[in-house]
């Protein structure tokens, strides 16, 4: 016994760590093996049974992965754009041009004290960010990033979306009945009053695009616009596109409509006693609804995961002018690696150093200065560079998902910028002003879409 | 006599008894209301509630504290609570020698700073019966004319702010931080000059203040123009501002209004014109004054002050004689006892100081006169009936500075 620990005593704290994982490791492995052997077909049967459910809980999981690098990408664009804008540097000490400052964010918000103050219903006031974040995630569910590349293709897509969109002032009133405070309080209700009444321009937009697609199906919306930019709906519907992206903004609590947040009136509204990660709930929640209504933006209006123009009709045009070119549509790049065999092994190990010489030795050459491993690092990074672009453009060619996934964030990334944009230019309106304005001039102007788009589709089809 | 004990204990600390019946926030004040508007202040009417604005709260520009009595968003009542930032200036500067006084006004207004050391200076210089240089004159004038511009600067930017928008304030910075670079070539600091002295100023323009002078005044009018843009032709901000705490010019001088509040309410009543001092009768300058007396005239009023020193300096730096820039005054002043008042155009309004002598080397009363003060107080009139966003415009546009207030 002395000797096992004598033996324990002397091990370093890494190899304490990796003898007392080696046998756990061992344990569950076989226990895992022994599980799959012994109730592997049934629970195999069960899952095929119920494709979709599973389907569904995959995809809310990756989902509710995906969302945290979403929500930083969307807070360093905040913090850089706006600091461009007020002609300030702006993050840049963490990671190049300060990109991993968000990432720092949410450790700080991870480490920070979670407070409940004293006289906070404790229940409600923790549940509200779960409600206000989940709200959030649950509706990328119906957003089709791609073809193929979706949570769930629902029939009625947009009414989930709006359904589940709506379940986020939910959290917010939570949050601010639940305080215990006064700022919180009125926060609180601004966010249900200023919710609650641009949902309705905010669907009421969207019923005139309905009746053209004459579907809920958002991928079906999206692939009824293919082909060049003139088929996309923001052309048939262009007030209703102007409603939409107004209602959206305030919907997202965004500036100039972000009066449940406002910071000189009512310190933080419903966040005002929240901190730690409860608060980065909210927090992430905001930016993810920011990168979401942009996001339906652009499945509605701007063609979702569709390029703006049709590569094949110009290709053959070019084809026809110069037939020496030898193109044919669609342009498919073969590779087979498999078929080398064994030499693709040499390849894969002579490439990257060959390809690093290659690029550094116009630096080394002509640069008498140059050191020769600088001239080998900046070959290495510029054959990265060169060797990722080719990458991406044989993905973009040969997989149909990648090219629609770049054009859809691609899109979607602009209006996530208009939104900044906003916030960096415009004040914010008054409670009044706010709600006359979605009462007296959103409303009127949704429904006139509605009847201009209904009676126009009734001309056409008698 | 048994008495029922309302305290619970805290969740955070049991040793803390919370009174549920009060409610642990309420801005109540702990002792039985001493006067009838207090009494009627702090009776809640149905579906009432008050809230604390403040003392430490984004829009209030300072430590003050305004409690608010609400009806929904709606501002049924509110009380200024003052105080928070009171330091007994007067007092200090009773028990100090002519000269330390001049330190301690600074602090006061701490983003025009030399608008409270003027008056001090113009009123021992009338109990000494010193004649000022005319070189000083001239530069008192012009440095004090780019602090008003400074001053008016940020107060846009802070109107812009506390509306909600993020970035004029930013733009101001960067006109305001040239405007302090220069006057900090000259006087050795940024915010807090304590660059008059009593008989001319500290230091003569070097070379440093008149080339950044130079770079700055060729661009300036541009800058500020562009500036101003991204708010005057904001129909968000317009339509915030227009409208919202109308002052009418007979109330507004019942109430002692001063500076570019009064003049927004269409009396063009300016320090400068009406009792001149200094040099600025041979200064040729527009008095800009508005009619609507409202927050948006309140703002555009400062917009046109500025464009009136930028021309008041250029003035300034062409007409500036040779010659010395200080006084010849003893070591030790001892003024003859009697009285002195001198008042300025401040950017808020009129900053005044009435100084009594007994002989001595130092003031027997010193009384300042702080507009803000002045402005503050008809917030019971402005805002009423309004709603909370409206007050922090109202603050806003009357741009009051603590220290003054609070002295």
């Amino acid at each position: 016994m002395t000797a096992v620990a004598r033996a324990w005593s002397r091990l370093t704290l890494p190899g304490k760590v990796v003898f007392t994982l080696i046998p756990l490791l061992a344990v569950l492995t076989s226990g895992l093996i022994a599980a799959i052997v012994l109730f592997g077909g049934p629970v195999v049967e069960v899952l095929n049974a119920n494709l979709g459910v599973v389907r569904f809980v995959a995809a809310a999981t990756i989902i509710l992965v995906i969302t945290i690098p979403i929500a930083f990408l969307n807070i360093y664009l905040e913090m850089k754009v706006i600091a461009l804008m007020n002609l300030r540097i702006g993050p840049d000490r963490v990671g190049p041009w300060g990109t991993a400052l968000s990432v720092v964010h949410g450790l700080k918000v991870l480490m920070k004290e979670d407070f409940t103050p004293s006289g906070a219903d404790p229940v409600v006031f923790t549940w509200a960010p779960v409600v206000t974040y989940a709200a959030a995630v649950l509706t990328i569910v119906v957003l089709p990033f791609a073809p193929g590349l979706y949570g769930q293709d629902f029939n009625i897509g947009l009414l989930y979306f709006f359904a589940m969109g709506g379940l986020g002032v939910v959290g917010l009133l939570m949050g601010g009945w639940a305080s215990f405070n006064k700022y919180s309080l009125l926060g609180g209700l601004r966010s249900a009053a200023q919710i609650i009444s641009y949902e309705i321009p905010l669907t009421l937009s969207v019923v005139g695009l309905l009746i053209l697609a004459g579907t809920m199906s958002l991928n079906t919306i999206v692939e009824q616009q293919d082909g060049w930019f003139a088929n996309w709906y923001v052309f048939r519907q262009p007030l209703a596109f102007v409603i939409f992206f107004i209602a959206a903004t305030a919907e997202a609590n965004r500036t100039p409509f972000d009066l449940t947040e406002a910071d000189s009136e009512i310190v933080a509204g419903f966040a005002t006693e929240y901190s730690g990660m409860r608060f980065g709930f909210f927090f992430f929640a905001e930016y993810v609804n920011v990168f979401i209504l942009s996001a339906l933006t652009v499945v509605l209006f701007l063609g979702g995961w569709n390029a703006p123009f049709e590569i094949d009709p110009l290709l053959d045009w070019i084809g026809g002018v110069l037939p020496g070119l030898g193109i044919t549509t669609p342009v498919t790049v073969a590779l087979d690696p498999g078929g080398l065999g064994l030499p693709l092994l040499f390849l894969i190990l002579l490439v990257p150093p060959l390809g690093t010489l290659l690029f550094a030795a116009p630096f080394y050459l002509l640069r008498s200065s140059m050191r020769w491993w600088v001239a080998l690092i900046i070959g290495f990074l510029l054959f990265n560079v060169v060797a990722g672009g080719l990458v991406m453009a044989w993905a973009y060619v040969s997989f149909e998902w990648v090219a629609g996934l770049l054009w859809f964030l691609g899109k979607t990334f602009v209006f996530v910028f208009v939104f900044v944009w906003m916030r960096g230019t415009l004040p914010r309106v008054r409670i009044d002003q706010l709600m006359g304005f979605a009462w007296k001039w959103l409303l009127p102007a949704a429904l006139l879409n509605l009847f201009v788009t209904a009676f126009a589709v009734v001309l056409v089809r008698s | 006599m048994t008495t029922t004990d309302h305290r619970r204990p805290s969740a955070d600390d049991p040793r803390v008894l919370l009174d549920e019946q009060v409610g642990m926030y309420e801005p109540v004040p702990p002792y039985p209301p001493r006067t009838e508007r207090e009494a009627e202040f702090y009776t809640l009417g149905d579906g009432q509630l008050l809230i604390n604005i403040g003392p430490h709260h984004p829009a209030t520009h300072g430590v003050m504290r305004v409690v608010m009595k609400l009806s929904g968003e709606t501002i049924v009542d509110l009380d200024p609570v003052l105080g928070y930032l009171h330091r007994g200036v007067e007092k200090l500067c009773e028990n100090a020698d002519l000269h330390q006084t001049i330190a301690y006004l600074d602090p006061l207004e701490y983003v025009s700073s030399l608008f409270c050391e003027w008056p001090a200076v113009m009123a021992y210089e009338k109990l000494l019966d010193v004649e000022v240089p005319r070189r000083a004159e001239y530069i008192r004038v012009l440095t004090g004319e780019l602090n008003r511009v400074s001053s008016h600067l940020l107060a846009m930017g802070f109107h812009a702010l506390d509306l909600g928008g993020l970035t004029p304030i930013l733009y101001s910075f960067i006109e305001r931080d040239e405007i302090v670079e220069m006057l900090a070539s000259i006087t050795g600091q940024r915010m807090l000059f304590n660059y008059f002295r009593i008989g001319g100023v500290n230091g003569d323009l070097n070379h440093e203040f008149m080339s950044r002078l130079g770079d700055w005044m060729s661009r300036a009018t541009e800058q500020i123009e562009a500036n101003v843009g991204l708010l005057n032709e904001n129909e968000i901000f317009v339509r915030r501002n227009r409208g919202v705490g109308v002052m009418d010019p007979e109330l507004a001088i019942k109430m002692c209004w001063t500076g570019p509040n009064l003049r927004a309410s269409g009396v063009p009543f300016d320090i400068r014109r009406a009792h001149p001092y200094s040099v600025y009768p041979e200064l040729d300058f527009d008095i800009p004054t508005r009619l609507e007396g409202d927050s948006l005239a309140r703002y555009l009023l400062r917009v046109d002050e500025v464009k009136q020193s930028l021309r008041i300096i250029d003035q300034c730096l062409h007409q500036m004689p040779d010659g010395p820039v200080m006084a010849k005054l003893p070591r030790l002043l001892r003024p003859r006892p009697g009285r002195a008042f001198a008042a300025v155009e401040g950017p808020r309004g009129e900053y005044a100081i009435y100084a009594v002598s007994d002989g001595t080397d130092q003031p027997f009363r010193f009384r300042i006169h702080d507009p803000s003060f002045l402005h503050l107080q008809s917030f019971g009139r402005l805002v009423p009936g309004k709603l909370i966003a409206d007050w922090m415009t109202v603050n806003a546009s009357l741009d009051p500075i603590m220290g003054g207030i609070d002295k």
